[in-house]
This record gives C-alpha cells, structure tokens and sequence, in this order.
C-alpha cells in the first residue's frame, strides 16, 4: 500500500460516484425515464466487464501444472463455465474450482502426475 | 405502521439468492486482507460503499499502486448498471420519505432489483413494493457483511495451497454465465476476453477501462436497429 490517503481519496470518491448513481433516478423522482435503448445497452455491462476481470488473471497467471503449460488455471475456468451454465450456483462454481485446482496442483504432485 | 408481511416475505425470498453472495463477499474480504488494508478501514469502505465487484477491482487495481483516476473511473464504470435499477425503482419511491429513499440507494444492488421485479405481480401498491425491496435488501445486507468479515479473518489464514484468490475469477464466472441470455451476449463477452488480455499491458492500468467501454461500445453497434439508428 502507498499510503493512507491514495486508500482514502480512491475509496471515497468511488463511494460517493456509487452512491450519486444509485440515488440519480431515485432523488429525481419519475420525472426522468431512462430509454428501453438505454437499458438494452446496459444490460450488457457484466458481459462487457467480468470476463476483462477473469481472463488476464488466469491467462498471465504462471502455473505448476507441466502437461497444462502452467495453464491449468485457465482450463480449470473454462471447465468452471460449464459447471455454472449447468448448476447456476456460484457455490457450486467457486467449490469446484477450488477444488480442482487443488486436487490438480496438489494432490497428483505427489504421485508426479501433476506437476 | 408497518406490515411486517411483506417485508419478511422480502427477506425470505432472498435467502436462498445470497448463496450467491456469500462466497463473493467472502472472496473480496480475503483480498481486501491480502491487500494489507486493516479490517477497519476495508469495512468501513465495505460499509460505505457496499458494491463487491467494484470494491474488488478497485483494491486489485491499488495493489498494482495504478492511477487514482484509473482505480475509481474502473469502479464506477462497474456500478453503472446501477442506474437502470434506480430508474426502475424511482416510480416506486417518488413519494415516500427522505430516509426510505436513502436507504433504499444505499442498499440497491443486483439481486434485491432482481428479486423484486420477479415478484411485482403479488405486490399492488408502492407501499407493498417498498416493504418487500426492504426485506430483501436487509437480508443480503446481514449475508454480505458477515461474509465479508468472515472472509477478512478467516480468509487470512487459509493456507497458500488453497489458493482462494483463485476465487475471483470464479466468482466471475458464475456471475456472468447467467447474464449470457443469447448469442450476443456470449460475443461480447468473448470480445472482452480476448481483448482484456490484449491490451493486459496498456500503460497506468487502463486495460480493464478501456475493454470494458470498447466492449459496450461494440454492444450499442451489435444491437442496433436498422433504420432507427
């Protein structure tokens, strides 16, 4: 951490930008309405900015696994997908991953499969 | 003065929805942890901030020491899906009072919008609506906090095997295959994946930044009408 106030100024200011969006249509009441357009175009937001999170971690994560190339972040994620898209748990989701990545960098290490 | 029916029916139909929330909330109080902030200052931030993916990006983004301007524009770009919650909620609020409106912006986040509109057909009036709102947002409120602090201590000490930073883009994950409603929605995020490794090394941090507005730029392009614009 640089020092307390980069924490403080970045948080607050953040804070506050959130709470004015969150309070803009509520504090103006029904006199403004927000275009279906507008909504359409929102409602893109998390398949705009979650996969920009998850990709570069994983992708430039270097890993142990020899026979992944040191991936086996990034094949664990896609496999992680798939388990969201048939459970819609994020539960289930984070368990797996977890789980796998343990089982894989862990466990078959012992035996020499792993890594 | 207050019908508690529909405010616990509110609550009790968020319960099963903070499955989902408490091992996100979990994972951003572990970074915050490993992050070196103290626990007072990451749940005083929690508490006034309250927007997990954003608080998330904003303390990775200053553990890299990247741009103040960089780490809050990056947040709030996240939270600007708040909007269309807040507009979908000001009909409902427009006469009610000073400190029901306040705690109703304070406490707005995906899943109390997404609970709510799923049961407004029950709800008749305002009244009705901001009681039921009202109970789903305490009820993720208690689940966000004590997941949060309960990930800051514990997630502390957890081995290193474990590997629960992995849990961020897991979480991701998971909060993003369901927005996936069709083929356009899986080509933009497609698009934001290839191009947030891309441009990973885009000077002062920008790369998120800039993914996310090339991303919904492309999905204004992608969705337009033809002939209207």
């Amino acid at each position: 951490m640089r020092d307390s106030s980069y924490f403080w100024f970045n948080f607050l200011l953040l804070a506050l930008g959130t709470l004015a969006i969150r309070g803009s249509f509520i504090a103006l009441a029904a006199r403004v309405r927000i275009s279906d357009r507008l909504k359409e175009i929102f409602s893109f937001i998390p398949a705009a900015i979650l996969p920009a999170f998850a990709a570069p971690a994983v992708f430039f994560h270097q890993g142990h696994v020899a026979w992944a190339g040191g991936k086996e972040r990034m094949l664990i994620l896609v496999l992680a997908g798939v388990v969201t898209y048939y459970t819609r748990s994020t539960v289930a989701t984070i368990g797996f991953g977890l789980v796998a990545l343990f089982v894989l960098t862990q466990v078959l290490s012992i035996y020499g499969i792993g890594a | 003065m207050k019908d508690p029916g529909f405010f616990k029916e509110g609550f009790r139909a968020m319960l099963p929805i903070t499955t989902g929330a408490i091992p996100f909330g979990a994972v951003v109080g572990t970074i915050c942890a490993e992050a070196g902030f103290s626990f007072t200052q990451s749940e005083f931030v929690n508490l006034i901030l309250y927007a997990g993916t954003s608080h998330l990006a904003s303390a990775e983004l200053m553990m890299k020491h990247a741009a103040s301007a960089v780490v809050i524009i990056t947040g709030l770009i996240i939270n600007l899906r708040f909007l269309l919650y807040s507009a979908a909620l000001s009909p409902v609020l427009q006469n009610a009072g000073f400190w029901t409106k306040a705690f109703c912006t304070h406490s707005l986040t995906d899943q109390s919008y997404a609970v709510m509109i799923a049961n407004q057909e029950r709800l008749k009036t305002p009244r009705d609506m901001i009681q039921f709102y009202c109970g789903t947002a305490v009820c993720m409120w208690l689940a966000w906090h004590a997941s949060f602090i309960a990930g800051y201590v514990f997630g502390n000490f957890a081995p290193a095997s474990w590997a629960l930073d992995y849990g961020v883009p897991l979480s991701f994950v998971a909060l993003v295959i369901p927005t996936l409603k069709n083929g356009q929605y899986v080509t933009i995020a497609a698009f934001s994946c290839v191009a947030s490794v891309l441009l990973h090394d885009l000077p002062y941090h920008t790369g998120l930044m800039v993914t996310a507005l090339s991303a919904i730029a492309l999905a204004a392009l992608i969705t337009r009408k033809r002939g209207v614009a």
